[in-house]
């Protein structure tokens, strides 16, 4: 999606294809699997509103305006808009093109420069530096400050995302990454050799997910190779209008990966594998096509890449549970990968799946969309939660961080009886003691 | 200009968040899904209650703004789209059920409810209102009552106008009207509340309806036919007609389509055949079932490639899901996909076809045809690029031989999208001089002063108002 040419009022780096907008014939498919629609009612929140505000600037009829960022913002980039459009349009993808526009055309004053560029291109492109970040939000836990916090509601005085950013924190352990060996052998008969992508979000707040999946991968007979110096996919900094480090770091990555001697490259962050499947547009000029096609061949979600291979059930313990499951915006409408995870709960023995209404209408966490907007995040959360409670499945699975984040406070929040579980975890459980 | 005294009244009024001004959203509700025509209003407000219709009318007159109403902007004529600019009237946040009445049969919902929304809600309750077009998903009542809309279904069950029982309104003048009721039966007056059907915004704001509602067929089956000419295809609807069964569904996709179509849901459509139909018997189950077999008997007639049953219900909803997606689905193959929609008197679609082909031929031009072949509707539609003003140009001399061919054979130029902006010049050639001249007189009576929707159903001479056929195309703003 990355242009070089100047279009219209867009400034020539990163503007969107014009193609890409004209595409759109207004059908309006679209409008109701949009939540942000769905909040505001307002037709240049939907989809089809916001391919056309990027048509009248790319035709010259609208300069780039303070709104257009707003939009661009303001969508979740769920892409549920994606799935639901027959013509094929992108708008979500259009809407991060935007993004980055939107601080081409805005650019933020000094200190705001300066945090931003320390977070995104310094801080979250090293695991050291993150993992070192994380280190007094856990002396915070364990010297018992969060319970002094929760109880006194001293953060209701500071802004509201402050409070539903601390709120919503799991008690953390330490980081996953230094712990896992470089390779866990396969157990069982061998069926092949795995790549393991960890996640930034799994290694600093869901360290039990990501371990389980390497121990489900190793039962299942794959040997996993975790490099220890994986960088960050790069999701974050395109949800933030970051493409040039974002480019950076699938660069890092694809060559870390492609120096591996492995099979598949298996991720247990939904996140993560659209932004590693998307590398090849993202990298489209910066790197050589086949390289990209190699890489792109290889990756897999977890879910997609157990029913791939086939599930090795033998062995696996009963779990008495009746389970619901929602769908992460990046794996089913971002990858498509819808079928595969409810196959893996269904295979469980003792699991009884329970679908729930709308499983794949968002979470609201959207990145760091549920902090910004956090009033509309809870109005999109809330409409999911109702399904959840609906379902009167005792565990809701999921299978990204981010929803796991923003479900696991939604239901804490709502007291629902739910344990809020990875699929990863779930099938962990089902594994025989190590 | 809108005078910013006029903003502040209408969201005094209104509210705020239902008056909206900001060139963004006014760029946003321009449009429709009809291709190539695009205008900006001044305003665009949503009332949310009757009494709102008539405070936005009452200063639009008094600013001498055109009021343009719309509900989700599905439309494929143009009808809601503001050629003259002037306020956009958005009747999406007028979006309740007020009444399921189950003794009486009827519904009575807001103008802004969604069509499938209201589907699903007389469903819950053992009912069926068998309307539905295509955008079902997205479009609302008000609009569907507006345009007269048809779908799916229309073969057995009629269009939105077979359902309407009762409307609820604002005319010009704003007086509030109601015209019908819950009586089955109603011969009092002139046909008032069948003027509004299909008036496309012209003759007032409908605010309220009452449709009527039928007990749901009790049984179903799907039966999915492929041809390796699409004549055939046609071939084999005149005889399931003349044969005297009337399948709820009948509908048709040619190659083009299916390749589309099969490009995005993914369900094993073969791209190699010519056309495919999609037929539904429904009813009371042995009738059903005979039906179901005399379509068969039929089909191996007429040798169909392959014919299949749907395995279940939910493999039956997933193709005519996927048929709902074909026009969508053909905005893949090129930017521009202009569509119409010629019907003819069901013995003649075979013909039809032969036409299309002949006149795709002749003006080599990219043509996909779909429709409800069952009730003679079909969408030829040109995939195009409006950005080609020679191929755009051909598009409309195709348009135009196609149409004459349609009216002599007794057809028409809108089996269920209305006239907007897109056919009135074809309009005025099906029911001549002396048929506009009377909807002329009808309109002045509703609206004196040409307040309501102007521009639509028939030229005023004004050039922007033309068919968009006609202007090449052109985005005016």
């Amino acid at each position: 999606m990355s242009h070089t040419e100047p279009l219209g009022n867009f400034k020539s780096e990163d503007a969107p294809h014009y193609d890409d907008v004209l595409q759109c014939m207004r059908c309006g498919f679209c409008l109701p699997t949009c939540p942000t629609y769905a909040l505001t009612g307002r037709e240049r929140s939907s989809p089809r509103g916001r391919v056309a505000l990027a048509r009248a600037v790319a035709e010259k009829k609208l300069e780039f305006t303070p709104a257009i960022k707003e939009e661009a913002f303001f969508c979740l980039d769920c892409r549920a808009c994606t799935s639901a459009c027959p013509s094929g349009v992108r708008a979500g993808e259009v809407m991060e093109v935007c993004r980055s526009q939107a601080h081409a055309f805005y650019p933020l004053g000094k200190m705001g420069k300066a945090f931003r560029e320390f977070i995104l291109q310094k801080m979250v492109p090293s695991p050291d530096l993150l993992e070192t970040s994380m280190l007094p939000t856990r002396l915070y836990q364990r010297l018992g400050i969060q319970w002094l916090v929760r109880h006194l509601k001293v953060l209701k005085l500071g802004p509201e995302w402050m409070e539903k950013a601390e709120g919503m924190l799991p008690r953390l352990e330490k980081p996953l990454r230094p712990q896992l060996p470089l390779l866990t052998p396969a157990r069982g008969e061998k069926r092949g050799k795995v790549g393991f992508f960890l996640g930034c979000v799994m290694t600093l707040m869901y360290p039990n997910v990501s371990r389980n999946t390497v121990r489900v991968l190793s039962h299942q007979g794959f040997e996993v190779v975790t490099p220890r110096e994986t960088k960050c996919c790069g999701a974050p900094h395109l949800s933030e209008g970051d493409r040039e480090t974002a480019r950076q770091l699938a660069l890092f990555n694809l060559d870390l990966f492609l120096a591996q001697d492995v099979d598949y490259i298996v991720t247990d962050c939904a996140g993560c594998g659209a932004a590693l499947k998307e590398y090849e547009e993202l990298l489209e000029e910066r790197a050589e096509h086949d390289r990209l096609a190699r890489f792109r061949s290889k990756i897999r979600d977890v879910s997609e890449f157990l029913m791939e291979v086939g599930l090795r059930t033998e062995g696996l313990q009963e779990i008495t549970a009746s389970v619901t499951y929602h769908e992460p915006c990046h794996l089913c409408h971002a990858q498509g990968i819808s079928a595969q995870p409810r196959r893996i709960i269904r295979q469980i023995p003792g699991v009884e799946l329970r679908e729930m209404a709308e499983a794949s209408w968002c979470c609201g966490s959207a990145a760091t969309w549920g902090l910004k907007y956090a009033e509309d995040s809870r109005k999109v959360l809330d409409r999911k939660l109702e399904n959840v409670k609906a379902s009167g499945a005792e565990i809701l699975v999921t299978a990204n961080p981010g929803c796991q984040l923003q479900l696991a406070w939604g239901v804490r929040e709502a007291s629902l009886p739910q344990d809020v579980l990875h699929l990863m975890e779930l099938l962990g459980r089902a594994l025989p003691p190590d | 200009m809108i005078s910013s005294t006029a903003i502040a009244h209408l969201k005094e009024k209104l509210g705020d968040a239902n008056v909206l001004h900001e060139k963004e959203d006014l760029l946003t509700l321009g449009y429709d899904s009809t291709p190539g025509v695009h205008h900006l209003p001044e305003v665009v407000v949503y009332p949310t209650s009757s009494e709102q219709v008539v405070a936005a009318m009452e200063i639009a007159e008094r600013e001498g703004l055109p009021l343009t109403p719309r509900g989700s902007g599905t439309g494929l004529s143009g009808g809601s789209v503001p050629v003259k600019g002037g306020m956009v009237l958005c009747l999406t946040r007028m979006n309740r059920i007020l009444e399921i009445d189950e003794e009486n049969l009827t519904a009575t919902a807001e103008a802004g409810v969604i069509t499938l929304d209201l589907f699903n809600a007389v469903a819950a309750k053992g009912l069926f209102y068998p309307p539905d077009p295509g955008s079902q998903k997205i479009s609302t009542l008000g609009g569907n009552v507006a345009e007269n809309a048809g779908g799916l279904r229309g073969l057995k069950y009629g269009v939105t106008r077979d359902y309407v029982m009762a409307l609820k309104g604002v005319l010009a003048d704003r007086s509030l009207i109601a015209t019908g009721g819950k009586s089955v039966k109603d011969v009092a007056g002139y046909g008032f509340k069948d003027l509004l059907v299909g008036s496309e915004g012209t003759l007032g704001i409908i605010t309220e309806i009452t449709v009527k509602l039928i007990p749901p067929p009790q049984d179903k089956r799907t039966i999915l036919a492929y041809f390796d000419d699409v004549r055939t295809a046609g071939e084999a609807v005149s005889r399931i007609i003349a044969a005297k069964i009337i399948p709820s569904t009948m509908e048709i996709m040619d190659r083009a389509v299916i390749n589309c179509v099969e490009d995005y849901v993914k369900i094993g459509l073969p791209r190699q055949m010519a056309a495919l139909l999609l037929i539904e018997v429904d009813g009371h189950p042995a009738p059903v079932a005979e039906e179901a077999a005399g379509v068969r008997k039929i089909l191996e007639e007429v040798k169909a490639a392959e014919i299949h049953v749907a395995r279940d219900a939910e493999h039956a909803a997933g193709l005519a899901a996927a048929r709902r997606t074909a026009l969508s689905a053909l905005a893949r193959v090129s930017p521009t996909t202009l569509l119409e929609d010629a019907t003819v008197p069901r013995s003649r679609l075979a013909e039809t076809f032969g036409e299309i082909e002949r006149l795709r031929e002749k003006y080599q031009l990219k043509v996909g045809t779909f429709g409800h072949a069952g009730d003679g509707n079909l969408h030829p539609t040109v995939l195009c690029d409006e950005r080609d003003h020679d191929e755009m140009a051909r598009a409309h001399a195709f348009y135009n031989e196609l149409y004459e061919q349609v009216l002599a054979w007794g057809g028409t130029v809108s089996g269920e999208h209305g006239i907007g902006l897109a056919k009135k010049e074809y309009l005025a050639r099906q029911i001549g001089p002396g048929g506009v001249q009377v909807m002329k007189r009808i309109k002045q009576t509703f609206d004196p002063q040409g307040l309501l929707n102007p521009g639509k159903i028939f030229d005023e001479g004004d050039p922007c108002t033309k068919a968009h056929v006609e202007e090449g195309f052109r985005v005016s703003h």
